[in-house]
């Protein structure tokens, strides 16, 4: 710097507007690189939920699909009397329908031999099935009709191409070699076709020895109840606490600590709330062991600070004014918080607790220590039995499954994850279709 | 200034209506009133004008017990409204508050219909026996506000969306309902423009047949032009109070007339 830079004239830019100086360049320079990284920011965070996305629902739609072998048949009347008069009713039946696969076969130009089985590995207990059916509609005799069987797990796998010839290790009773023919036939002779699995959806859990035949349906009730429980106490709680301390508690030492400890609730992991619901609920009160009703309770332990605040944030963003005309008008402190204070903090109360709900739903942890992670494959037969019966709950049966060795137990994990999923972006939407209607009515 | 006009005024005596005594206020350690002795009449206009922070609205908040939800805040002193003293321990300050309606500096309807925004008051201590008898103490009131016809036809719509000053006039409307007999304003002009000012101070002339009204306000001229007595505050002091006419045009207090013509404040 000279001595002439120092003085007044010469510290005046005099520079023509339309010309970029060097400081200003370096401004905007470093204004485009800051936009730069925020937009390369956003970009990966993209590409990391597309590529969850995509990993989810490659992994998790198949367990939405089931393949069915659908053999048209027909009873006669003899052969009706004849198999129920045999001595090994089933074997008779599952004879009809080998004889009608394998005429069905032929007739589409497929040779293949095969014995019972063979189609007792692939389709179950075919015999038992039919016997059932034709009990059942007697009237059907005689009539030909379209028979579905839903194709055990492996023929599943098979077909989607995760189980191979190679796959298959010798001394599989539920498997054979010749089997993957039969397979092949029955998909050339045009048989074999792909539909909805709802079983999945509406079953329950099942052992090592069926996995095809697992559903999340019980687990989804044991979700709901937990929701029930949670939200039946969370709300009014976390609302009255919020609502007292907010507007009518008198700002002191003991408030401060109370405000405090309730920040630092929503920060404690998950798994404590887990121990604490074992110790309290199960070994000192004696509720019963994996029930949703403990589960809902220690979820509603979980969710209560996330409401707490969300509350108390939507209560302070109402403005003062309102208050101060409500009680300018003779109104108590209690008529100016219910008839106008809370309405206009409602969406912020409702969005809260629809994302602690959210969260609760999606809690794993603390489900293992109060035992909800057991084997249940039956539905609660009451609305009561609904709380108190051993019961799973969706992200448990999702770890429950992942744990299983069977793959096919891995792809249900994947579509429960997608269920999980569904429930939470149905919440989200209510949550914001709530929140927009609440707010145009101001 | 000097050039302002002073209207005649009727400057008949009245009964007091609000007696302050010794009247002290401490926002924790700070002392934001001193010692303020005002006898308020009447069915007459009182303006409080002094500059910012000299503890006009905080002495009008005293009045109607709006301090009470400041937790740092004291009063200290005695108020009597119709020889009754309003701090008085068995005093609900619900109940005060509906004999001395507030309005505010910001308009601040409720978010709710205009017809809603009238009713609240009149429902919540029960004024009305039934909806029609409701429906007439709205009109009125809206008619008393000045704004009747501005809205008669859209009673549904939200007092939101009106401009500011049917909003202030909604908010005056609304002050009224609950049939106060005293109308405390804290700079209720200060949000509006020239017309709507003008507009809310015919009303404020207009309430004064029926009502004892004090107007805090920083505008001189406002003061001139709505009120029949006129207080000076200066510092948490109450340095003169007396008739307008003769604060504007012939104060005592030095202080006054540095205000009145523009050298403090």
């Amino acid at each position: 710097m000279t001595d002439a830079a120092m003085t007044p004239e010469s510290a005046r830019p005099t520079k023509s507007l339309t010309h970029e100086d060097a400081r200003t360049k370096k401004r905007n320079a470093s204004e485009r690189r800051f936009r730069a990284y925020g937009i390369a920011a956003i970009c990966t965070g993209l590409f990391f939920l597309l590529a969850l996305l995509a990993a989810i629902l490659s992994a998790g739609l198949p367990a939405f699909r089931q393949a069915v072998v659908e053999v048209p048949f027909t009873m006669t009347q003899e052969q009706f009397d004849e198999a129920e008069e045999a001595m090994l009713k089933t074997a008779i039946y599952t004879d009809y329908f080998i004889t009608s696969l394998s005429d069905t076969m032929q007739a589409e130009g497929v040779q293949i031999e095969f014995d019972e089985d063979a189609v007792d590995r692939l389709l179950g207990k075919v015999g038992g099935d039919l016997r059932a059916y034709y009990r059942e509609n007697q009237d059907q005799i005689g009539e030909q009709i379209g028979f579905e069987l839903a194709a055990s797990s492996r023929v599943d796998r098979y077909l989607k191409g995760t189980f191979t010839r190679d796959d298959l290790q010798s001394g599989n009773r539920f498997f054979m070699p010749e089997d993957f023919d039969l397979i092949d036939a029955m998909q050339e002779a045009g048989l074999i076709k792909q539909v909805f699995n709802w079983n999945f959806i509406t079953g329950v859990d099942t052992g090592v020895d069926n996995p095809g035949g697992a559903g999340i349906g019980a687990s989804v009730l044991g979700s709901f109840f937990m929701m029930l429980v949670v939200l039946a106490l969370s709300l009014p709680i976390g609302v009255a606490a919020s609502i007292y301390l907010e507007e009518f508690a008198p700002k002191n030492r003991f408030t401060d600590f109370i405000e405090v400890n309730i920040a630092n609730l929503a920060a404690v992991p998950s798994i404590v709330f887990g121990i604490l619901g074992l110790a309290v609920f199960i070994q000192f009160a004696h509720l019963p062991q994996s029930a949703p009703l403990v589960g809902g309770l220690v979820l509603t332990l979980m969710t209560l600070p996330t409401i707490i605040i969300s509350t108390r944030a939507s209560l302070k963003a109402v403005p003062p004014s309102i208050r101060d005309a409500a009680l300018g008008v003779g109104a108590s402190k209690m008529q100016s918080v219910f008839h106008h204070v809370l309405p206009l903090a409602a969406p912020g109360i409702l969005t809260g607790t629809i994302i602690g709900l959210a969260q609760a739903l999606g809690e794993t942890a603390p489900l293992l220590l109060i035992g909800m992670v057991g084997f249940v494959a039956r539905y609660p037969d009451t609305f009561v039995e609904g709380f108190l019966e051993p019961n799973s709950a969706v992200p448990a049966q999702i770890y429950n499954w992942a744990a299983r060795s069977d793959a096919v137990f891995t792809e249900k994990a994947w579509g429960g994850i997608i269920v999980l999923l569904l429930f939470l972006i149905t919440m989200n939407t209510i949550a914001v279709i709530l929140r927009r209607r609440f707010e145009r009515r101001w | 200034m000097n050039d302002m006009r002073i209207v005649e005024r009727d400057v008949d005596q009245n009964d007091v209506k609000i007696a302050a005594k010794g009247v002290q206020v401490y926002y924790g350690d700070t002392h934001a009133i001193k010692d303020v002795d005002v006898d308020i009449e009447d069915k007459t206009v009182t303006a409080f004008i002094g500059p910012s922070g000299c503890g006009k609205s905080t002495f009008l908040r005293c009045i109607n017990r709006m301090n009470d939800t400041i937790d740092v805040c004291r009063v200290m002193g005695d108020i009597h409204i119709d020889g009754e003293d309003i701090y008085d321990s068995k005093v609900d300050p619900v109940q005060l508050r509906a004999k001395v309606g507030m309005v505010f500096q910001k308009p601040n309807p409720f978010p709710k219909s205009i017809y809603d925004n009238v009713a609240y008051g009149p429902r919540i201590h029960g004024l009305a026996k039934n909806k029609a008898e409701l429906d007439d103490l709205v009109e009125k009131s809206l008619r008393r506000g000045a704004i009747w016809d501005e809205v008669k036809d859209r009673l549904d719509a939200p007092g939101t969306g009106l401009s500011g000053g049917q909003q202030q006039r909604l908010c005056i409307a609304r002050a009224v309902a609950t049939e106060p007999e005293v109308l405390l304003m804290d700079e209720p002009c200060s949000a509006l423009d020239p017309i709507a000012t003008a507009q809310v101070e015919e009303l404020i002339d207009e309430l004064r047949q029926s009502y004892s009204v004090v107007i805090v306000t920083h505008s001189m001229q406002q003061a001139a032009r709505v009120s029949q007595k006129t207080a000076f505050f200066h510092l948490g002091n109450l340095v003169e109070y007396g008739e307008t006419g003769q604060i504007f045009t012939n104060p005592v207090d030095p202080r006054t007339e540095s205000y009145i013509t523009g050298r403090i404040g």
